[in-house]
């Protein structure tokens, strides 16, 4: 469907670092031309309008769910939305939220006392657990153009979709000098879902695997190549779970 | 007995509320809830290698993320007893210095202007046209452009590695965020007349809590050996946890656990008045405000970094690029740093404990809007306890709450903070 401008939009935040909202207001230059066909009906960070009684059009949904409140939250919003979007990694797979081990009130009564082990708090999860995702933004954070073109393509009645290749072939089309075959850098581009330009490895930085899984990736053969590269099996594990190792792209597409 | 609540609160970072108990017209009680969801990073670091630590850290917070990577590598290259480069030095300093400008300009632009100009938000501001907005954008897509050329990216930085920077970034890069600094140096005094005007803000009595940061002894700065205090002797960053005693106690559900001497005020108000204290007024203000001071303090922080990323660009672009950009690497050895750093709304410690792999065995963060929590509640009481009218009650007090520009996300803990009457009177003292 077609939407009529200008399109009333909602963000919701869940477990996260805002980064996912904060890139809406870095895209300060553009900012201007959002403003003629998008009006902030709930966007706390940004704005005390708060609609709440009436549908909005596109609910952008990030960060991990990881509290009954958060879940009624997001029924509501699933519920009064046309479309809902996850933005990031966190609402994506869980994020680096996912990555604390064990017995979750252990963890809370070691950082926060003993009045930490009550709260009402579960491993966070991400989004699609819940509701239905119409669309999926993906990293961490996601870059500006994304954000902006997903928005776009909305209004035109369509959806921009997914990256299916890796960041490696980015690299490649870059001629960027390679940081895992010819550095042994632990670089995760042959599984990482490419669409940030491979903006890491271009300035010789190995990637860290914030977009998410490729589709069909290979992690036995990235596997060997970090052991390769002189990593051991524990550090490989923790560089490919850092933002969720799951092929969340293929269970829910 | 009546009860106002205004949750969410709005143009804030994070989910937070607050809840004004009235005893017949009077106000009586004041609740400031910081209720993000525990994100546990001090238990999920415990067990990583010291060099994947910064990067996972800098998710606490994106608005903070520069802050708190760089305020993790100091920490965690003194553990293991490393010196990092100078031009390397410079980057990080350049890359926090951007990070402060854009967070600042979205604070004043986005978050306070509309307050200024009666609206609900930026976006319906530039949609008015406003000159105000359109400029202050234009100056945090500056402060995030000096934070991609330093940083690589504009949250979440990628340049800054364990023992150094990962690269040095081009030269025609530099030159121009050199070309366009001197344009903001000479435009942003006018811009910045339009925060100081006292009718833009609600009446505020004196500001609570005594100001606490870090800095140098003989020059402003956002980092520092020492954290410096209204009231007492600087004390070395190592010793944060007896000045501030942050720690929830293991004896009690104590929820005031701040130091003897707290309550604690941080942010680029306390920033300012310690600065004067050591005769380093290059961010004072007229301090009339109330808490809404802190506006303007931000304000001449601007002019402050703009000036200092000036310096630092004039050292970046006459350097040699053959210098070193990071430390010699060196087999991992045990021990414990600790690091503060001033971020954009305060100051920020962290401090690890690692073992003679190099993994983190132990961490502990101590983050602004966590150090002003016990004031922001008993601010609004002092501000506030006259005052009659609900509505205004519930709106000024949220301009009180943004006034310290918390970062919610940063504090993750979700303990209730609560300021009656009569503790209010107490911390007035």
């Amino acid at each position: 469907m077609k939407f009529k401008t200008p399109i009333k939009l909602a963000w919701l935040r869940f477990t996260s670092c805002s980064g996912c909202q904060l890139m809406f207001v870095n895209c300060e230059s553009s900012l201007a031309d959002l403003a003629k066909i998008v009006v902030l009906d709930t966007f706390p960070l940004v704005s005390s309008a708060s609609g709440k009684s009436e549908p909005v059009d596109i609910a952008l949904v990030e960060g991990s769910v990881s509290t009954p409140s958060e879940i009624e939250r997001l029924l509501s919003i699933r519920r009064n939305s046309h479309l809902l979007v996850a933005i990031g990694a966190c609402a994506l797979t869980g994020g680096v939220n996912t990555l604390v081990k064990g017995e979750r009130s252990r963890s809370l009564a070691a950082i926060y006392g003993d009045q930490g082990a009550d709260w009402d708090t579960f491993s966070p999860q991400p989004v699609h657990h819940f509701v239905r995702v119409d669309g999926r933004i993906p990293g961490c954070p996601p870059e500006r153009h994304e954000l902006l073109e997903s928005i776009g393509a909305i209004l035109q009645g369509g959806w921009r979709g997914h990256q299916v290749m890796p960041v490696c072939m980015e690299c490649r089309s870059n001629e960027n000098r390679c940081l895992l075959t010819e550095d042994h850098a632990p670089c995760l581009g042959p599984v990482t879902a490419a669409g940030c330009n491979a903006l890491c490895p271009g300035l010789g930085v190995p990637c860290e695997g914030c977009r998410g899984r490729v589709p069909e990736a290979n992690r036995d053969e990235l596997f060997n190549l970090l052991i390769e590269a002189g990593l051991s099996e524990q550090e490989i594990r923790h560089r490919l779970e850092r933002f969720g190792d799951a092929l969340y792209d293929q269970a829910d597409r | 007995m009546t009860r106002l609540i205004v949750d969410p609160l709005t143009r804030v970072e994070g989910h937070g509320r607050v809840e004004l108990l009235l005893e017949g017209d009077r106000l009586h009680d004041v609740k400031v809830r910081l209720l993000e969801s525990p994100r546990l990073f001090e238990a999920l670091v415990v067990g990583r290698r010291y060099d994947e630590v910064p990067d996972l850290i800098c998710r606490i917070c994106a608005i903070c993320s520069a802050v708190h990577k760089l305020t993790s590598l100091q920490a965690l290259e003194k553990a293991m007893d490393v010196v990092v480069p100078p031009m390397a030095v410079a980057l990080r300093e350049l890359l926090l210095l951007g990070g402060h400008i854009q967070s600042h300009a979205l604070h004043l632009f986005c978050l306070i202007l509309p307050d200024l100009r009666d609206s609900t938000d930026v976006v319906a501001l530039l949609s008015q046209q406003d000159p105000l907005a359109k400029a202050g954008l234009d100056l945090k897509a500056f402060g995030n452009r000096i934070q991609q050329v330093a940083g690589g990216r504009i949250i979440h930085p990628i340049n800054p590695v364990f023992s150094g920077v990962a690269y040095f970034p081009e030269r025609g890069d530099l030159d121009d965020l050199a070309a366009e600094l001197t344009n903001w140096q000479r435009d942003w005094p006018d811009f910045a007349k339009n925060f100081s005007q006292a009718g833009n803000y609600p009446e505020s009595s004196r500001v609570l809590g005594n100001a606490v940061a870090t800095g140098q002894a003989d020059a402003f700065s956002l980092t520092g050996e020492h954290l410096w205090h209204e009231k007492t002797a600087a004390v070395p960053v190592s010793d944060y946890a007896g000045l501030l005693d942050e720690r929830s106690r293991k004896d009690s559900h104590a929820k005031d656990a701040a130091g003897e001497a707290g309550p604690f005020l941080t942010g680029a108000l306390a920033r300012a008045r310690l600065a004067a204290i050591r005769g380093l007024s290059v961010t004072m203000t007229e301090d009339n405000l109330g808490i809404h001071e802190n506006n303007i303090a931000q304000v001449r922080e601007i002019e402050w970094a703009l000036q200092r990323a000036g310096q630092l660009l004039d050292l970046l672009l006459s350097a040699d690029r053959a210098e070193p950009l990071q430390a010699l690497p060196k087999a991992p050895r045990a021990g414990v740093g600790t690091a503060a750093v001033e971020a954009p709304r305060g100051l920020l410690v962290h401090h690890y404990v690692v073992d003679e792999w190099g993994t983190v065995v132990a961490a502990d963060i101590v983050t602004p809007t966590s150090i002003n929590q016990r004031v922001m509640a008993a601010q609004i009481m002092v501000d506030l306890v006259d005052e009659q009218d609900h509505q205004r009650l519930m709106t000024v007090a949220e301009r009180i709450v943004r006034a310290y520009d918390p970062c919610i996300s940063c504090a993750v803990h979700l303990v209730p903070v609560a300021a009656s009457s009569a503790s209010a009177r107490i911390l007035d003292h």
